[in-house]
């Protein structure tokens, strides 16, 4: 479970941001994430909605331990981002669409570095490696150099890293930019599959047939405020627009 | 297995997959030295044999005066006296290379040294890039000349050679062969071995830390269960080893180049052997861990700070002439490990390099020497883990 209480982050801008932003910074300082609260639970898909810099990327990366909150609070299982961050990372797997990978490594190396560092047992490793292995079709690839492997195929291995672990808590970033309808599809299939086993699932998009798809809970996120934050059957009833794209645009505009 | 060893195994093995870090770390290193020792070798000696061998072209305009110059020229097989060469000619013929040299004798050189007097004698040569064998063959010959009219003249005022004499200095120098030779190639070898360690470790970091960041792998490595600290400390210790492996590469390149000339007299082969006693490379080898961690630190904060491996390479490549600098400094001779220079980074272990070589390091000294690197080797790696996962660095937009 993820419990986000009141969180704000402020980043101080450089000069050449200062420029950049003009009046919009103030005292040199941008708000990306400006006091949001929501809970994902276990066995549901939460959907985290905006455009492009609205704060979605932050928030995750918040979640994930990447950055310190400036204010408020994030708990994982109990587990607070800023006190035990490593206690979250051992049991979060985060994927982002833009993750690079080593590519001198081949798809097994990099997975096996993934579970090393997550310091799993080598039987456990095996097992888990075999498993995913075959249920993304990888083992065609395995040995391959990653800077040899299409754009999908490096998704997968993404994916492999992401999922050594067994983590409680997956959360993706736009996981299927840039992927073709197939590769997409099956990281769809995957997140419903982490959904059956219980796992907490939250990940961001702009992709609206994604959430209608996955979303059991949604919020909308805005100049770092959320608009929007309910179930998602609760969203669908209150449109007042035709179809979803329509509706978020509304919830956006009116923010 | 710990974070730390488990990302410095990652590392070392994506480091040594990198063509460019092997052309920097072992194949630059590894071939420079035999081919640059081999060419210039050949061409010296080429050139040397070319210029001793060669018939040299002797113009002597004597103004009636003692033929013997003349004479002893022409006895010679290796000079060939040059006839009708007219006076105000004769500097253009030696700068158009129609004349290797020319001596013209003062009208009255004869009665000044009939008079005991020094007769004036010109000698016209071109300073030449064939180390001035030229003019030491043709010096040599003044020289015969002079002694036989002096002979002349201590025959007929009956003296002996030696009244001329008041002083017979013995000189008696008791630097070692081991002693001449290492301070001379002394400061030659840190300029290799520092530099190389710098251009070693100089990749990797900046992939390390700057491409690990343009490639967005870093920020997944960041929501792995390990520190920052052991992220910083797996990445350095590659940068590390890889600075030291590319330094002892280059000396490995420098033995083979040695080794495969075949020109280098068997006495000075006996010294530079004698000078590569185990001893100084254990004391080499400790000189240059805390310099390659010094490096390793201050590579990795530059690093880290660029946005992408081209703006690293930008910001580092200039501090490549900073360490020249002290190393280059470390060659000007009188400039000498003190009190002073053992506590200046970089060219203390140039001036070190010199007295362990030459056998002549005072441990005193050597041990400031350490002090001081470890001190600066300590603040680098204090500093780079204070700056390398900063959250404004490492998200720098």
């Amino acid at each position: 479970m993820i419990e986000v209480r009141d969180l704000r982050k402020v980043f101080k801008l450089t000069r050449r941001q200062k420029k950049e932003l003009g009046k919009t910074a103030t005292n040199g300082t941008v708000e990306a994430v400006a006091g949001i609260s929501f809970t994902c639970q276990p066995g549901r898909v939460f959907s985290l909605l905006g455009p492009n810099g609205a704060g979605k990327t932050t928030t995750l990366r918040l979640i994930a331990t990447m950055l310190k909150p400036t204010a408020g609070s994030i708990k994982i299982h109990g587990f607070d981002t800023t006190q035990a961050p490593l206690e979250i990372r051992r049991r979060i797997g985060f994927l982002t669409g833009s993750t690079g990978l080593y590519d001198r490594l081949t798809a097994t190396e990099l997975v096996k570095y993934y579970a090393d560092l997550h310091d799993m047992d080598s039987q456990l490793y095996k097992q888990r490696r075999d498993e995913i292995f075959e249920r993304l079709g990888m083992k065609e690839f395995a040995n391959r150099r990653i800077a040899k492997l299409s754009t999908g195929m490096r998704q997968k291995v993404s994916i492999a890293r992401t999922i050594i672990h067994d983590p409680e808590v997956v959360i993706f970033d736009e996981p299927t930019a840039g992927l073709d309808l197939i590769s997409a599809r099956s990281i769809i299939d995957l997140i419903r599959e982490f959904r059956q086993q219980g796992k907490t699932v939250l990940f961001s998009t702009h992709i609206m047939g994604e959430v209608s798809l996955l979303s059991d809970d949604l919020a909308i996120i805005h100049k770092g405020k959320l608009c929007y934050h309910g179930a998602y059957p609760a969203f669908v009833q209150q449109m007042k627009t035709k179809s979803l794209e329509d509706e978020f645009i509304r919830f956006v505009e009116e923010a | 297995m710990s974070g730390f060893l488990t990302i410095f195994k990652k590392e070392l093995i994506d480091t040594l997959r990198d063509r460019r870090t092997i052309i920097a770390m072992v194949i630059v290193p590894l071939l420079l030295f035999p081919v640059i020792i081999a060419i210039t070798t050949r061409i010296q000696i080429a050139q040397a044999k070319k210029a001793k061998e060669k018939i040299l072209r002797v113009a002597v305009l004597t103004h009636e005066n003692t033929p013997l110059l003349k004479e002893m020229l022409s006895t010679r097989g290796d000079m060939r006296v040059v006839e009708n060469i007219p006076e105000d000619s004769v500097a253009s013929f030696i700068q158009k290379d129609s004349l290797d040299g020319a001596f013209i004798f003062s009208e009255n050189f004869d009665r000044q040294v009939e008079n005991l007097h020094a007769g004036q004698l010109k000698f016209y040569f071109k300073s030449t890039e064939d180390d001035d064998i030229t003019k030491r063959r043709l010096t040599t010959i003044i020289e015969e000349f002079e002694e036989k009219l002096l002979s002349e003249r201590f025959r007929r005022l009956n003296l002996d050679d030696s009244a001329v004499k008041a002083v017979d200095l013995v000189e008696i120098d008791l630097a070692s062969m081991k002693e001449i030779f290492g301070k001379a190639v002394g400061g030659f070898l840190p300029y290799i071995f520092v530099i190389f360690c710098f251009i070693g470790a100089m990749y990797p970091a900046i992939d390390l830390a700057a491409g690990e960041k343009e490639r967005g792998t870093l920020e997944t490595l960041l929501t792995a269960p390990v520190r920052g600290i052991e992220i910083l400390l797996g990445k350095f210790g590659v940068v590390v080893l890889t600075g030291i492996g590319s330094a002892l590469v280059s000396l490995l390149g420098l033995y083979i180049g040695i080794r495969q000339t075949g020109e280098i007299p068997p006495e000075i082969m006996n010294v530079i052997w004698s000078m590569l006693e185990m001893k100084s490379i254990l004391l080499l080898l400790s000189l240059l861990l805390p310099l390659t961690i010094f490096f390793a630190g201050v590579l990795l904060t530059l690093s880290i700070f660029a946005k992408t491996f081209k703006e690293a390479q930008s910001i580092i490549t200039p501090v490549n002439f900073i360490v020249i600098l002290p190393v280059a400094i470390g060659l000007i001779p009188g400039v000498t490990l003190n009190a002073k220079t053992a506590l200046i980074p970089i060219l203390n272990v140039s001036l070190a390099t010199k007295e362990i070589i030459a056998g002549t390091i005072k441990y005193g000294l050597l041990a400031e020497v350490y002090i001081s690197l470890v001190l600066l080797a300590g603040l680098s790696l204090y500093i780079s883990s204070k700056l390398f996962l900063r959250e404004s660095v490492i998200f720098r937009g």
